[in-house]
């Protein structure tokens, strides 16, 4: 049984390659792992998982009422089946909400808390206890391999009636409630998905779509194990699906019309096409070829109109959960393919445990017959020989962990965390500044630049009498005469010359490491020894080394002498070019009169670029994401201890 | 007895005083641009911000404190809550991570903490525990401009109807935050349209949990009603399949479709 064999095998290379970015969405958090933003909190996991999971499941409530509620009794051999798929969709549902949600051990709080307001609360709740009455209603199938447990059964079996009755009932609400997440955002849903409806719109396609799940499951299960398809039985689920589709294509339409958005269908925009779309696949075209009768019992006919609807009615879950709501937001999202593997990964891990289930338990009215699709018959140990007499079952389990155990490496190799690290805009680099006679600085490449007069700052210098003189540095620096360029550059650093603030300050907004470890150790450097600095015996760390101005005895440069690891960082670009300027134009506006007024940063950062430098620099590298952003000034922390 | 901002858009300089004095209060780290952002300047570590304008014009984002805010009506949980003072509030200890809240804002406030491991929900809590004590938010206290200024929501209403009076020209006619979505704690006056603080759909005066509340409300009805459909379905097939059965003509029902009670 090759095809079974085969598919487990994709299956379980799948789920384990899932579990591995499972781990690592855990350990480093939803950012990197996903393309989740604050514009789009939601996501595939949502849209897909829980919003079509919960309504791809809903075949087990379709099936229950038409079997148990309306005793249409042919449907047995489909009922099993169906309920442990609802089952196996809720658990699903409910793992891929525990690695979408951001502290998903906190899922629990929703028994304790209350707030019968949200839609999300009574979803919850009817998850939860629906979920439970699945296992319930199912539960009895594998019992009855376990004679010991016969009583539990028996008592279960007595009850099933009611299990069925509640899950019904319980299922008209999620279902609907999913549809009630959205109404409170009118102002983020497109026109032609919001409606008032939105429940009963949610519900009616649940009720399609879990025929349509039905006959779907029923199709692929017996293509898998070579079996006759119980082509009458789908037959007739398509045949009531088009009743319930047409319903749910006139509540639709009329709702649309009675709204007036009836231009919004034709306006051209993608929106208006994926509508189109999403009516055709989900409603128009397979209502249609199954209400030909001569359609309806042919199998093709159904695998492609069953997998229409499916798709269709998920897609409209998508397209509810959030692709709709781009034109508002104005964010564009596109599932990372971590996003699209756990997906991926929880659906496999739910089919293998349905193909564990038919395997093992009594779901289906007929067992399949080949001897191949039984295979758990163990090895058994032959004494005379020593040996195991195996099956070809084991070299088959041990084909599927290993699978497992690859994927899951190969997983973990393809995320490396300092890679997903590097996603935000850390260790943002900056810009020289360019020019000559006017400099200008346009360090965080967002084109709003400060126009710095260089020569007539000198000029400046030269000429007037510093106010700034009684500051003990600025004293001394200006002792040097007319050459005052020590006023702003770091001429006390030994080997200090007139070079571009980027160059120590390399980073927009975060310190830097200032003590050079490479260049004291290079031959082209200091050509030290470790023991030169670091204490000998002690770990070599910066506090075992000696302090820079035992060596450096001309260092003027801020260090005290208790000196820790921050202290070999510098400030970022924006503190240091913000302290330069602000802190010497702020003395001067105290005695020199109508100065432009640094509280505003337009008086510094409006200058817009010359053409003339444009050409050849790489200015033009800006980020659109974050042109209209102001940063605020970013304290570092050396401030703070300099302080203390 | 509920407090409110107000903030007079032509008078902010954009200083962003207002923002770092945000900052040190409620000690927040300082960020660095990320790609999960919006382009507003608010985050997880920012919960306030300036956004600049054209012709020199700030306008400071921040959260609304709506009267009936759509994030405490949607938290499954109750983590999010309009307290009496008029603070829109976050309690971390409920958070469950669902990011229901930050879908429903209509302005778009609450942010992420995504590159966290444990992650919470971010924003602007109208510095409750200092407006308890009777002190004003860390913001208004250091505008410089008093640009924005914190008081009893009904007067700050009346300070802005006064100015646009006593200014007739100066600002738009109109006090953003009186009205929409029901009214909120935050009020702008303003002489450029603000519609950018919002989605680009018009939000109307109704509050947004209104809409929820007629789904929610008929949610018990939904459910006994469901129950009473199928039960009563199932009595009346129940019963054509004993009468059938007493005519012995077995199947009759089985085959057809379910069909109106016409008994």
């Amino acid at each position: 049984m090759n095809r079974v064999r085969n598919t487990k095998l994709i299956l379980w290379l799948i789920t384990g390659f899932a579990a591995a970015i499972a781990l690592n969405r855990f350990i480093f958090g939803l950012g990197v792992t996903t393309n989740l933003t604050d514009r789009t909190p939601w996501g595939l996991w949502i849209g897909f998982d829980v919003m079509g999971g919960v309504a791809l499941a809903a075949g087990g409530f379709v099936i229950t009422a038409i079997f148990y509620m309306m005793k249409r009794e042919e449907f047995h051999p489909l009922v099993k089946p169906a309920v442990l798929t609802a089952f196996l969709g809720y658990v699903a549902v409910v793992l891929s909400l525990l690695v979408d949600l951001g502290l998903p051990w906190n899922i629990w709080h929703m028994i304790i808390f209350w707030n019968p307001h949200s839609p999300l609360f009574e979803v919850g709740w009817c998850v939860m206890l629906y979920t439970t009455v699945l296992l319930l209603e199912f539960s009895p199938v594998p019992l009855e391999s376990f004679s010991r447990y016969a009583r539990i059964r028996n008592f279960l079996m007595k009850f099933r009636f009611v299990f069925v009755l509640l899950g019904i009932m319980l299922s008209t609400l999620h279902q609907s409630s999913l549809g009630s997440l959205f109404l409170i955002m009118p102002f983020k849903v497109y026109p032609l998905w919001y409606s008032y409806i939105l429940p009963i719109q949610f519900f009616i396609s649940a009720v399609a779509l879990g025929l349509m799940m039905v006959a779907f499951e029923s199709l692929v299960s017996h293509w898998l194990f070579k079996r006759k398809p119980e082509t009458d039985l789908v037959a007739k689920l398509c045949k009531t699906a088009v009743w319930v589709l047409a319903t749910y294509f006139l509540v639709k339409m009329i709702d649309i019309i009675a709204e007036g958005k009836f231009g919004l269908i034709f306006n051209g925009s993608w929106e208006s096409n994926l509508f189109i779309v999403e009516v055709l696949i989900s409603t128009i075209i397979p209502a249609m070829m199954f209400a030909v009768p001569k359609f309806a019992g042919k199998s093709k006919v159904q695998w492609i109109g069953s997998f229409m609807v499916i798709f269709g009615v998920v897609l409209n879950r998508i397209d509810v959960g959030g692709l709709t709501m781009l034109w508002a937001t104005g964010g564009s999202y596109t599932p990372l393919w971590t996003e699209i593997f756990i997906s991926l990964g929880i659906v496999s891990f739910a089919a293998l445990v349905f193909l564990f289930a038919i395997e093992h338990f009594h779901v289906w009215d007929l067992q399949p017959k080949e001897p191949d699709a039984l295979p758990h018959t163990l090895p058994s140990f032959d004494y005379s020989s020593k040996t195991w007499l195996g099956t070809p079952d084991v070299s088959g389990l041990t084909k599927y962990s290993l699978a497992f155990v690859i994927s899951f490496a190969v997983g973990m190799f393809l995320m490396p965390g300092k890679h997903l690290h590097s996603k935000g805009i850390e260790n943002f680099k900056v810009t020289h500044a360019s020019g000559f006679d006017t400099l200008y600085v346009n360090g965080n490449r967002d084109d709003q630049l400060v126009k710095f007069p260089h020569e007539a700052h000198i000029a400046w210098l030269r000429t007037h009498k510093n106010p700034l003189v009684g500051d003990g540095n600025f004293n001394n620096m200006l002792s040097m005469g007319t050459d005052s360029c020590s006023a702003c550059h770091h001429l006390s650093i030994p080997g200090e010359k007139l070079s571009n603030c980027s160059e120590c300050h390399t980073r927009m907004y975060t310190q830097v490491d200032f003590f050079n470890h490479n260049w004291h150790t290079s031959s082209d450097g200091a050509k030290l020894r470790c023991d030169d600095c670091h204490k000998p015996g002690m770990n070599r760390s910066a506090q075992s080394a000696k302090h820079c101005t035992s060596c450096h005895t001309t260092y003027k440069f801020a260090i005290n002498k208790k000196s820790s690891v921050e202290n070999y960082y510098i400030l970022s670009y924006t503190d240091a070019l913000h302290k330069l300027c602000v802190s010497c134009h702020m003395k001067e506006s105290k005695i020199v009169k109508d100065k432009p007024n640094l509280a505003l940063c337009s008086t510094c950062h409006k200058t817009q670029l010359p053409e003339n430098l444009t050409a050849g620099l790489n200015w033009k590298i800006s980020l659109p994401h974050f042109n209209n952003v102001i940063l605020p000034d970013v304290k570092p922390e050396i401030a703070d201890k300099d302080k203390k | 007895m509920s407090k409110g901002i107000l903030t007079d858009v032509t008078k902010c300089i954009g200083c962003l005083k207002c923002v770092s004095a945000c900052k040190e209060t409620h000690h927040l780290e300082a960020d660095e641009p990320r790609i999960w952002q919006k382009n507003d300047g608010l985050s997880a570590e920012n919960w306030t911000s300036i956004i600049r304008k054209e012709n020199n014009r700030y306008v400071r984002k921040q959260c609304r404190h709506c009267l009936e805010p759509a994030c405490a009506s949607v938290c499954p949980v109750g983590a999010m809550h309009k307290t009496k003072i008029g603070a829109v509030v976050y309690d971390s200890s409920k958070c469950l991570g669902c990011r229901y809240c930050m879908m429903a804002c209509p302005f778009g406030i609450p942010r992420y903490e995504w590159d966290k491991a444990v992650p919470y929900v971010e924003k602007c809590i109208l510095c409750y525990d200092r407006i308890k004590e009777g002190e004003q938010p860390a913001c208004t206290t250091v505008c410089p401009q008093q640009a924005t200024i914190f008081g009893e929501r009904s007067e700050l209403l009346k300070i802005a109807h006064k100015r646009i009076k006593e200014n007739p020209g100066k600002y738009i006619n109109k006090v953003w935050g009186e009205h929409e979505v029901g009214g909120t704690s935050v009020l702008y006056l303003s002489d450029i349209d603000l519609g950018f603080l919002s989605y680009p759909t018009k939000l109307g005066n109704e509050p947004l949990p209104e809409k929820t509340a007629t789904a929610m409300e008929s949610v018990p009805f939904a459910f006994v009603g469901m129950g009473g459909i199928m039960l009563g379905l199932n009595w009346i097939i129940r019963r054509r399949m004993e009468n059938s059965k007493e005519q012995n003509k077995p199947n009759r029902f089985i085959n057809k479709k379910k069909e109106p009670a016409d008994e």
